[in-house]
């Protein structure tokens, strides 16, 4: 029986024998894809997972598709996931993740492959060339220290790609590089596209926590340090081109969900619904924190997305630079620009500037708040205690912009101190107090606050804690911004309270089917049981769903939409949800409760690498400043709008600024997540009797072995 | 454009002949009427056409993986009837190009089929004349394929099965689900998320490529802040 939606191949890429080996997909079929692939196939091929640094040899980067990608499920078709150790993090750089978008995932399905293994160290910097079942390794000694987009452009123009972007089919064995023997070989096919390129710039070549993996000019696989882990590899890029197909098990169903998806959930063209509360269903609109240079644009999407969050300008600047990339100096520029317009520019040609060194700006978050701060305080700058030659006078100009990321990219001035982490640098600043006091504003495992705080937005800070990163999971996240935003701009508040955590309800099978209280996040209930089962059924969805299957974060999940008469989203549905498109695409039966349990699945072999590494739950815990302060200062707003109930058990929108957390409480609620998770509850590993339940002896198996293995408790 | 509704309506007004010895059975093949005087044979326009916004376009593909879906049951780029091509780093509006079959009235690639006594690509009356290659009779010569003028070539290279392939506004899509063709749905129609293609019967002015490009953009695009010029 065909592998429906999958090419049913993985490539694994030994960098230092420089030999490309075929894994077959079958024997990872029942991990899905995406993530929950990757996860396995690292189990299978790093050798010690004790490592905690993204750098070491032993480390196994997984660049991973899913049987969407490549097809019309609506917001699916063009993810792609990366895992491995990361790099930066603190106290541990786990085993975590991060993403992308484009048309990578796309192309490497195309080309035959389902994911790539990348392992061992090149001993030069190499570009991999991937021609569908061609693999070669080159020569990339000529491409270290070229940014990301003229990384992208020359290996276009070795390959022999035409420049244009209206050009004649190219037949892919009449393209440059080739040896006799695959000009002679199987016709390869033609193809009108130009190569998927993912690439590292400066920053991942120098190995530095801050490092990201860029495709195109736009999209960036920042978290994690991704980057570096390429940089220690050698690896300089991975081009790809394919002129294959995916057979799936139902095509008209796959068209049939589409076209609902789009006539049914989506805002209609004719009757347009600008303030449409929803999260699949809005209009293409690019998330910029700026207002747009020019009306002379377009939407830019992913493939197979069904209303694009990107854009590309005729401007010359700011191109598919998307969200937190558009917004890392946005609070510094706005001093020194003398327009509106002028401030755009700032930021848009801020965020090429952490595209080309693929540099992952998200760290600035946070992060460039504080190292102002210490510049101010006098402690940074020249001759200060931190020493820095860089223009801190001229902070919110584009040249101080550069080179501060030219810095932080090489290694030199503080960017030496910083390449390991920023805590680190803290640390090594003698600034651990920063932790306490917020001025560094790195929540959980050496990351920033993402603007989403941890004792506002629970199922994002106790996510994040809970597992190996800052979440950056927008599953709830969107009742903040909408309502919040209702409310500062005096907009109709579409959706009341009650009936907005109702309509959640409806659709959080299994744990929190009809229990609205889920979503309570008031002081009464912030370290519920109810909470924590919200924190679950988040976590599970993510890393089949969103992480595996590849759901894009930002549409989905789709619990309510304004556009519908019941005001039900797509998600979970029988005409679009997520398992329809699932099945239609694979052949399966799979249930949307299935989907849920296999995340679970990948969730416990996710813990199982972080209890390897070292984690128990004495080290999971938030920065001391989430304790020891009160959140009162908001990124997007001044206020934290949320569906609570109040004392005489009415739903309301409240505010949730003005609180910390308890240290106590918090300590309890992991307890009752644990418990729930069947983990043991004084360390927080998995129990034997919880994996071999999901069919994971072996992970039982090699905890033991490690003497880490989760006691079993009554 | 610059045609008319009558002229468009499938009736032979085509003043461009088919000769060759296969004449007259290409004739009786796809219909007495066409039966010129001294054997030769008019190519019947078809009854419709795709238009593309190029500046509408969001580069998202779906519109070729859902027409590789419709017409062959597996998701692809290079077996998709419409190329959409982009350039990540050129500025709009020039990074997208949006590469359809014009069904053109003189139909180089028809003219140029070989394959006798029935064309494998030619115009269909039982689907409004649109241009279609019956890949059964195809014998993979590529001539069609060689014969399209555009940049890039409209008529497709399957090299798995070593066939041409050509847009035929969904006329034989067995997974669409639903009648394709003139009067029916277009795929790529249908599906694109921000209505950059449209269909036409009218036929548009075949001595400019820019005729087929026209702009879609309403005035719920001028809300979104993009320009509707």
């Amino acid at each position: 029986m065909p592998l429906y939606g999958y090419a049913g191949k993985i490539l694994r890429l030994d960098l230092t024998q420089r030999k490309a080996i075929v894994i077959e997909t079958e024997k990872y079929r029942r991990w899905g894809g995406g993530h929950g692939m990757g996860s396995a196939l690292f189990w299978d091929f790093c050798k010690d997972k004790t490592i905690t640094d993204g750098r070491h040899p032993a480390n196994v980067c997984c660049i991973m598709t899913s049987p969407l990608n490549g097809t019309i499920v609506p917001s699916a078709g063009g993810r792609c996931e990366v895992v491995g150790v990361g790099v930066g993090m603190y106290p541990i750089s786990w085993f975590t993740r991060s993403g992308f978008g484009g048309r990578f995932s796309t192309m490497l399905k195309y080309a035959g492959w389902d994911g790539i293994v990348i392992e061992g160290k090149a001993d030069k910097p190499v570009w991999v060339d991937i021609r569908n079942d061609q693999v070669s390794f080159r020569d990339a000694v000529n491409l270290w220290g070229k940014d990301t987009w003229t990384t992208q452009q020359e290996i276009w123009r070795q390959i022999g790609i035409q420049p244009e972007t209206k050009h004649q089919w190219q037949d892919l064995q009449e393209l440059e590089l080739l040896t006799k023997e695959q000009r002679k070989g199987k016709d390869q096919g033609r193809t009108t596209q130009k190569s998927a390129i993912l690439t590292i710039g400066p920053a991942g070549e120098n190995q530095t926590a801050h490092a990201s993996l860029i495709h195109d000019a736009g999209n960036g696989a920042g978290q994690g340090g991704f980057g570096a882990v390429w940089g220690s590899k050698n690896l300089k890029a991975i081009s790809v081109l394919g002129t294959g197909s995916i057979r799936v098990a139902d095509p008209k169903a796959i068209i049939r969900a589409r076209m609902v998806t789009k006539e049914k959930y989506v805002s209609s063209w004719e009757r347009p619904d600008l303030r449409s509360w929803t999260r699949l269903g809005g209009f293409p609109r690019p998330i910029i924190f700026v207002r747009p240079p020019t009306n002379d644009r377009r939407p830019q999407s992913c493939q197979g997305c069904i209303n694009g969050c990107r854009t590309r300008y005729n401007v010359g600047y700011g191109n598919e630079s998307s969200c937190q990339e558009t917004a890392w100096y946005g609070s510094f520029a706005r001093k020194v620009a003398k327009s509106p317009a002028e401030n755009t520019e700032i930021n848009l040609r801020s965020a090429d500037i952490v595209q080309r060194y693929g540099f992952n700006s998200f760290l600035f978050q946070t992060g460039l708040h504080w190292l102002e701060h210490l510049y101010e305080e006098g402690l940074l700058g020249p001759g200060k205690k931190i020493h820095s030659d860089l223009p801190w006078k001229e902070i919110g100009t584009l040249p101080f912009a550069e080179k501060l990321v030219h810095a932080l990219s090489a290694k030199t001035d503080i960017g030496a101190d910083m390449a390991d982490g920023w805590v680190q640098a803290a640390i090594k600043w003698g600034r651990e107090k920063d932790l306490h006091t917020g001025a560094m504003q790195f929540s959980y495992w050496g990351i920033p606050e993402h603007g989403y705080d941890p004792r506002a937005e629970l199922e994002w800070g106790y996510g994040s804690i809970m597992g190996d990163r800052d979440t950056n999971t927008h599953c709830f996240n969107q009742i903040f911004t909408t309502v919040s935003a209702a409310f500062a701009f005096a907009m109709p508040i579409r959706i009341e309270a009650e009936e907005m955590v109702n309509l959640h309800a409806r659709k959080l099978s299994p744990y929190a089917k009809g229990r609205p209280e889920v979503l309570d996040f008031s002081d009464a209930n912030m370290y519920s049981e109810a909470v924590a089962q919200l924190v679950r059924w988040q976590q599970h969805y993510c890393r089949f769903f969103k992480q595996s299957a590849l759901f894009c974060d930002l549409k989905w999940p789709d619990f309510y939409s304004t556009n519908t008469p019941n005001l039900e989203g797509a998600t979970a549905s029988s005409d679009a949800g997520e398992q329809v498109f699932w099945n239609a695409v694979t052949g399966d039966k799979l249930t949307f409760e299935d989907g849920i349990e296999l995340g679970r699945k990948i969730w416990n072999l996710d813990n199982a690498i972080w209890v390897l590494q070292g984690r128990h739950r004495d080290i999971v815990h938030f920065a001391p400043y989430v304790y020891e302060t009160k959140y009162e200062k908001g990124e997007l707003f001044p206020f934290y709008m949320w569906p609570c109930r109040d004392e005489k058990g009415k739903w309301q929108y409240t505010d949730l600024m003005g609180r910390s957390l308890d240290r106590g409480k918090f300590e309890e609620w992991k307890t009752i997540f644990y418990k729930l998770e069947g983990w043991n509850t004084k360390t927080g590993s998995p129990k034997r009797s919880t994996l071999e339940k999901m069919d994971m002896k072996f992970a039982a198996d090699a905890l033991q072995a490690a003497g880490r293995l989760g006691e079993e408790e009554v | 454009m610059n045609d008319s509704q009558d002229r468009s309506s499938g009736k032979i007004t085509r003043r461009h002949f088919l000769l060759g010895a296969g004449a007259l059975s290409l004739a009786a093949a796809v219909g007495a009427d066409l039966i010129l005087p001294d054997n030769m044979l008019a190519m019947p326009n078809s009854e419709g056409f795709l238009l593309v916004d190029l500046k509408k376009c969001q580069g998202c593909g779906t519109c070729m993986m859902a027409c590789a879906l419709a017409h062959t049951g597996v998701a692809s780029y290079q077996l998709a009837r419409i190329q959409i091509q982009q350039d990540s780093f050129a500025n709009w509006p020039e990074d997208i190009f949006m590469a359809t079959c014009r069904q053109c009235q003189d139909a180089p690639c028809v003219d140029a089929c070989p394959v006798e006594p029935v064309k494998a690509n030619r115009p269909h009356p039982e689907y409004g004349n649109v241009r279609m290659i019956d890949q059964k009779l195809c014998i993979g010569c590529q001539a069609c394929i060689e014969a399209c003028p555009f940049t890039p070539k409209r008529v497709q290279w399957d090299h798995v099965i070593e066939r041409s392939q050509k847009c035929d506004l969904c006329a034989d899509s067995p997974y669409l689900g639903e009648r394709g063709g003139p009067g029916g749905t277009q795929t790529c129609v249908k599906v694109c998320p921000v209505n950059a293609i449209a269909f036409t019967r009218i036929m548009p002015d075949q001595s400019l490529e820019e005729s087929y490009f026209v702009n879609l953009r309403g005035p719920a695009w001028g809300k979104l802040g993009m320009s509707t010029k």
